[in-house]
């Protein structure tokens, strides 16, 4: 067995101060296919009731990292712990996870109570308490009206609903989310998010959501890691990725702007009028965006760009435009996103 | 700080309370129920059905077919359901991970917290359920075709043996090739290939089958030495301790393969197939070493050669037999003794009395006795002069026609290159009249009847899962 060492361990953890404690920790895990690395040093942790969202292109590592930490693949190095199991016991931290995998697919004939009671009873519980058990996480994720229908019958909605009743059926401790919203109607999405949210709150369940939707993980995460070719390029708590990313990006000194549609021609006018705006730029006259490029030296910090941002405020308040939207362009998740992963590294080829 | 103990709980984990029920047994039923309930076994065994009611109708109502006695027909219909039995057994094994797979449902079973091997067990034994239903169906054909011979009770005694032992080999096999496939098409095509590989001792030419690697593989092939034992057994009434031997193939085939699924590949079963490399070079080796042994098999097969040597005269002893003429009925037996003396002086050498059958019908061809006797040869230690000593013999008639039995004594000779000179008995004139007892017309209730039944099993099956399916919508 390889135990995990003390020293690092302490290192990481010392690294996101907080009260609430950790229910999973990985350390620098490493997976190769072949030749070609998948997963080169992973490191982070999670605590409970936290959800924390993995990041990153195709190909990066997401699956491959969630495959390692729910048991499914074996990493080449590197150890993590989940609710104090280590990693040389599988089995047991199969007991206090529940996943939702990426491509998941169902017996069809099987009704939905019989196929989490299944699961329940593989866990551990007796037929009829795996059963009521079964009902009680059918309603709690609104499918008890469905519970004896067929499993081919069900919406892929439904199913992802059923999946993540799945995912709970055992009480875990983390709950791994491969790609949950996809093929979903935006409504969908709305509800399966606020659903997960609902969980981990209520059951003070880790999360760990992957997902290529940056708005999803930018609105429902705690924390994000976001990977690049097997390697995490970011990490920490959202605000704080976006914040540090924000320092970065804004040296491009650009504004977003939303005004009214009608009101874009007007706002376009009035803000090439001020001295230190050097371009303004309709986006999308349809959603009323503007892009503002400024004047700015590159010694000067973005908080000494205040100034210039209150000035453009005034301007367009004075001449009564509505301001919808205003923010630093390169300062969302996506920005920071298609910043940190745009780098290509090369792989070594296997000469053979 | 957050220190190691918030993530430290204990590192081997407290273990949950177990349902009573071990992992196995819940794979196990939940797969039963998705066979049988999902109905990929339902259709299958339906579809055996109806292929064992044609055969016993072709069997039973064609004219030259209905000439075969009830045993050939018996060991024939058990031929085919073992034989279609057995790509049952392949195909639902062949299909058990690598369907999984393909319908991504296998990660949801590999992130239960149970072993691997336990998943394979369940899976394993939901999969060979097919083979003991296809056995109870083909129990009334048997039953029918054998018009109320002994040899029904034998059929489905070592039918079942045999065809049980050949279905936990071959589901297992289907199972093993599963395990490394991606996709069912690979694995079906890989099972069947293997399959036919299996089957292609069956298939050989007589003669091939005379050299000593066509009898060596008789005894190693699990599919022939079946077909060898149930057709000695039930055709030619011949003992269990003459043929015990070939019990050895389809044992051996089924340990070998339950210990390769459960001990070797089951606890490494993983959510990916294994390497593409690994695969060709495993069945390569495999498909390599089977196309050897045919080939050594066609090589080593040469028709035996008789020895033809003059034989001088030996008119001191006497062979006579009780029967000159007998008519019967295609399947029964004749019973008929011979009584050997020494009329000459001395004490005779071992004598050794071997029984030979000619057919009329077909310019003399040589009919092999060991098909229509469990008896061909008896010895004498010798005999006194003066001596007499009594034989008695048994012949099963197989087919129709006129035949010639006749009983050859040799007396043993006296040296490594010596010779001896034969002595024929009379032969009794044998007249096989064909079966007719078998009326067409009662195995059209069994041919319908069975498949209706199943199919009505299959209709309710729809009906139920709609009815349920409409009223849960409607709530």
């Amino acid at each position: 067995m390889q135990q995990l060492d003390q020293k690092s361990i302490d290192e990481v953890l010392s690294e996101v101060p907080s009260p609430l404690p950790r229910i999973l920790l990985a350390e620098d895990l490493r997976k190769s296919y072949g030749s070609r690395p998948a997963l080169r040093g992973l490191s982070f942790s999670l605590q409970a009731g936290h959800i924390l969202g993995f990041l990153g292109p195709n190909g990066a590592g997401k699956t491959t990292a969630i495959r390692i930490l729910t048991t499914i693949l074996k990493a080449d190095s590197g150890n993590f712990v989940v609710g104090g199991i280590n990693d040389e016991y599988p089995e047991k931290i199969r007991r206090l996870i529940g996943v939702l995998p990426e491509s998941m697919g169902y017996p069809k004939q099987i009704t939905g109570i019989d196929y989490l009671t299944f699961f329940g009873q593989l866990y551990g519980k007796k037929k009829i308490a795996a059963r009521t058990n079964a009902m009680a996480l059918l309603e709690e994720v609104g499918m008890q009206q469905r519970a004896k229908s067929p499993i081919g019958t069900y919406s892929r909605g439904m199913r992802q609903r059923l999946g993540i009743a799945r995912a709970i059926v055992n009480d875990p401790v983390v709950m791994f989310l491969d790609e949950p919203t996809l093929g979903l109607d935006p409504r969908g999405q709305q509800e399966l998010l606020e659903m997960i949210r609902r969980v981990a709150r209520e059951r003070n369940t880790g999360v760990i959501l992957c997902s290529h939707h940056l708005a999803e993980i930018e609105g429902t995460c705690d924390d994000v890691v976001i990977l690049n070719q097997g390697q995490v390029v970011a990490s920490g708590p959202v605000i704080e990725v976006m914040r540090r990313a924000r320092q970065n990006l804004t040296q491009g000194n650009a504004l977003r702007i939303q005004v009214p549609p009608p009101s874009v021609a007007e706002a376009q006018h009035l803000l090439e009028m001020i001295p230190k705006v050097l371009k303004v730029t309709v986006t999308s006259e349809e959603a009323g965006w503007l892009l503002l490029e400024l004047k700015k030296r590159r010694s000067e910090t973005s908080s000494e760009a205040n100034p210039i941002n209150n000035t453009i405020l005034e301007a367009l308040i004075r001449a009564e435009i509505h301001v919808l939207s205003f923010g630093y362009e390169g300062g969302r998740l996506q920005d920071v996103f298609l910043q940190l992963t745009s780098e290509v590294t090369e792989w070594p080829t296997d000469k053979t | 700080m957050a220190n190691r103990q918030d993530i430290k709980g204990n590192e081997a984990g407290d273990d949950q309370p177990q349902s009573g029920l071990p992992a196995w047994w819940l794979f196990f039923t939940w797969e039963l129920s998705d066979l049988w309930i999902g109905g990929k076994a339902l259709y299958l065994t339906l579809t055996y059905s109806i292929i064992l009611g044609v055969l016993s109708f072709v069997l039973a109502s064609n004219s030259e077919l209905s000439l075969i006695p009830p045993k050939e027909m018996v060991f024939e219909l058990l031929k085919m359901s073992i034989a279609i039995g057995g790509v049952i057994s392949l195909i639902i094994g062949a299909d058990s991970i690598s369907g999984e797979r393909e319908r991504s449902t296998l990660e949801w079973l590999l992130l239960t917290p149970t072993s691997r091997r336990q998943l394979v067990v369940g899976k394993y034994l939901a999969a060979i359920s097919p083979w003991p239903a296809a056995m109870v169906i083909s129990i009334p054909f048997i039953k029918l075709l054998s018009q109320g011979d002994e040899v029904y009770v034998t059929a489905v005694l070592w039918g079942g043996i045999f065809g049980s032992l050949l279905a936990l080999a071959l589901t297992g096999s289907g199972m093993l090739v599963s395990f490394w496939c991606n996709s069912n098409k690979t694995s079906y095509f890989v099972s069947l290939g293997i399959y036919l590989l299996i089957l292609v001792p069956t298939q050989l030419p007589g003669k091939a089958q005379t050299g000593a690697t066509g009898k060596l593989l008789k005894i190693i092939s699990p599919m022939e030495a079946t077909y060898h034992f149930l057709e000695k057994t039930l055709v030619n009434n011949r003992t269990l301790d003459e043929l015990v031997i070939f019990i050895l193939a389809p044992a051996l085939f089924a340990a070998i393969i339950l210990t390769l699924l459960i001990g070797y590949a089951a606890p490494d079963l993983r959510l990916e197939p294994g390497r593409e490399s690994k695969i060709r070079s495993y069945w390569g080796r495999l498909a390599g070493s089977l196309v050897i042994t045919c080939l050594l098999f066609a090589l080593g097969s040469s028709p035996t050669m008789a020895f033809q040597g003059e034989h001088p005269a030996n008119s001191e002893l006497q062979i006579s037999i009780d029967k000159v003429y007998s008519i019967v009925n295609a399947g029964d037996a004749i019973l008929f003794d011979t009584q050997v003396t020494n009329m000459g002086a001395g004490e005779s050498p071992p004598l050794v009395l071997a029984m030979n059958i000619i057919n009329l019908d077909s310019e003399g061809d040589v009919v092999d006795p060991e098909d229509w006797s469990p008896e061909r040869t008896q010895y004498i230690e010798s005999l006194k002069a003066g001596e007499s000593v009594d034989l008695s013999w048994r012949v099963n008639a197989i087919l129709k026609g006129d035949y010639m039995v006749y009983i050859v004594v040799i007396p043993e000779p006296d040296s490594q290159e010596g010779t001896s000179q034969p002595v024929a008995s009379s032969g009794i004139h044998v007249t096989v009249m064909p079966f007719t007892r078998l009326n067409p017309g009662g195995v059209l209730p069994y041919v319908i009847g069975v498949p209706v039944i199943l199919l009505a099993g299959i209709l309710i099956l729809f009906w139920y899962r709609r009815r349920a399916n409409d009223s849960d919508v409607t709530q």
